[in-house]
């Protein structure tokens, strides 16, 4: 048991090394400033012009939005990268479990989103005047929801491929599509029967009603709902990127 | 005592195209504790294929290897902690320093902070990198990179090293310097598997070496007893004060003489008889009226075994039967 258990602690420490050198890596690195900091961004300021729309609804929607697409961003950008220079055959041969390197890669992703929300939430608060009904559940919902999603990044990483342009289009392309079936821009209660039901599908859309219960004190649905599906979202995306990775040493990559 | 390395019936068949590509086909081999082995074969041949295998980045399609006494396929952990991996690609973070390299290279293997601290220093001091520890390896030369992914490799003292082409491309102090530092790993205990394109590097450093072609292993063997087994390909090297036109031709009408190749301002006569040779070849010499600068007889080389165990013949590089070959390597594929 004492085995069980040391192997764990030195598993969490190998994933907690792995974060750390990618966040002094690819932090600042152009792809990831451009994917992960200022599209989410740019998205919210291209559909926010000319719209009438509260503070605390614009800093909800600004939250899910850098949430989604910088925690996702991550996974896309690294893997590929360090399989092209070689460097993640070094963390493939280390003596960890995959699980371990892809915990340590999405901590990744998830910090970074963690980073940007709270720029954006510092954003709302000083510059448009918001305010947070409750900070705790905001927190609590930038944090599930950062895992999440850069979870969801990790599965386009998980493609076998060298070349990181290959998994940026058809990343970004899916991220597009969630982010125009969720309620981000139009609310839950203004879409039609069939769109809402297609939103169901979309992980974000469980975020952004988190970030409305949390900002505006109201969302459409339950909040046990929303804790519950990001929560699980993030375990569910993990399978299809080990089956990747897996199919990934069976190709060569 | 376990080997080593203990490989039985590795076979690797990537998926592709119809039913894919078959890159190793079948192979056993051992290799000892504390020995250097080289695996050598022409581009294509399986060399990395095999090594990936052997550290756990590719799954084999059938077959079983043991390294270090553990079997791969059923608990690869004990294995990777006493492994160490340089790869053909100096694959160094080029964003962070020579020390903090060593430093997350240590931590990854579980290191603590006094024993990674004092290997990194020991290790860059050896390498010639000390006095560039806080640079970025994105300011290193080829050789400076080569020898931090080396070091990198090696900062938890790996019981066994794999080395993929440890030194092509480099400058002749940087070879003779990683060349020098195989050997001293070797002497501490350190069992080393290397491939390489690099045949005399493999002759000078490697106990037994392999010879991979088509998937699978042609020869292994010592050096030296690989040579005798080939005494068909001595020749005899000679050197004279000018080079008239068609003199290639001539020298290959001389009795006992199967191939002929210019290398610089030489001449080697490959002979199955030397002795044989030398007097038609001093008859030659005046009969041409051409003076003889040097004259030596040499004993086959381990280039020369392995351009007779490829298919290859010495001096030149044949594409057809290669290529015929990697088609029927398809289509075994197809079949398995």
């Amino acid at each position: 048991m004492k085995n069980f258990w040391t192997r764990i602690k030195d598993e969490l420490t190998q994933a907690w090394v792995v974060t750390l050198k990618d966040i002094k890596v690819y932090y600042l690195r152009p792809g990831m400033i451009m994917f992960g900091f200022l599209m989410p961004f740019f998205m919210f300021f291209s559909f926010s012009v000319r719209r009438e729309m509260a503070a605390g609804e614009g800093m909800s929607r600004l939250l899910a939005l850098t949430i989604f697409f910088t925690a996702a961003a991550a996974g896309p950008f690294i893997i590929p990268t360090e399989r092209r220079l070689g460097t993640y055959d070094r963390l493939l041969a280390a003596p960890m479990s995959l699980f371990t390197l892809l915990l340590g890669k999405i901590a990744v992703g998830a910090f970074f989103a963690i980073v940007v929300s709270s720029i954006a939430a510092i954003v709302g608060i000083l510059f448009l005047d918001a305010s947070i009904a409750q900070p705790a559940l905001m927190i609590v919902g930038i944090f599930i929801g950062s895992f999440t999603f850069s979870t969801m990044g990790l599965i386009f990483g998980s493609i076998p491929t060298r070349n990181p342009g290959d998994v940026q289009m058809p990343s970004t392309l899916i991220r597009w599509v969630l982010l125009f079936v969720s309620g981000v821009f139009v609310p839950l209660s203004e879409m039609s029967t069939v769109a809402r039901g297609i939103s169901y599908i979309s992980p974000l859309t469980y975020a952004q009603d988190l970030m409305n219960h949390a900002v505006l004190g109201t969302g459409e649905l339950a909040l046990w709902l929303n804790l519950s599906v990001l929560f699980l979202s993030g375990i569910i995306f993990l399978l299809p990127s080990i089956k990747l990775h897996q199919r990934g040493r069976v190709l060569g990559y | 005592m376990s080997h080593a390395i203990e490989v039985q019936n590795l076979t690797k068949t990537y998926p592709g195209s119809g039913d894919g590509f078959l890159a190793v086909d079948q192979i056993n081999f051992t290799v000892d504790r504390g020995e250097i082995f080289g695996f050598l074969g022409p581009n294509g041949a399986g060399k990395s294929t095999t090594q990936r295998m052997l550290t756990t980045l590719l799954t084999p399609t059938e077959g079983q290897i043991l390294v270090l006494g553990h079997d791969l396929a059923q608990n690869s952990y004990p294995a990777k902690r006493q492994i160490g991996l340089v790869p053909e690609e100096s694959n160094v973070y080029t964003e962070l320093t020579a020390w903090d390299n060593l430093m997350f290279t240590g931590r990854v293997y579980l290191m603590s902070k006094a024993d990674r601290t004092a290997r990194a220093e020991e290790l860059l001091k050896d390498f010639g990198l000390w006095e560039s520890k806080d640079v970025k390896a994105e300011n290193f030369s080829k050789g400076m990179k080569r020898r931090l992914s080396i070091a990198m490799a090696i900062i938890h003292k790996p019981a066994l090293l794999f080395l993929d082409e440890p030194t092509p491309g480099l400058d002749v102090q940087s070879t003779r310097a990683i060349q020098t530092l195989i050997r001293q790993l070797s002497a501490e205990g350190t069992t080393v598997f290397m491939t390489t394109h690099q045949i005399e590097e493999a002759n000078q450093l490697c106990d037994r070496v392999a010879i991979i072609n088509y998937g699978k292993i042609a020869a292994i063997d010592t050096p030296e007893k690989l040579k005798q087994t080939f005494q068909q390909v001595q020749s005899v090297e000679i050197a004279f004060t000018s080079s008239p036109e068609g003199l290639k031709e001539k020298l290959t009408t001389l009795p006992e003489v199967s191939t002929v190749l210019k290398i610089g301002d030489k001449w080697r006569l490959y002979t199955d008889s030397p002795p044989d040779l030398l007097p038609h070849l001093m008859r030659f010499s005046e009969r041409e009226k051409l003076d003889i600068v040097s004259l030596n007889t040499l004993a086959p080389s381990l280039e020369d075994v392995f351009l007779q165990i490829t298919g290859q013949q010495v001096g030149s590089v044949s594409e057809g039967p290669s290529q015929q070959k990697r088609d029927m390597r398809r289509k075994k594929g197809k079949q398995s």
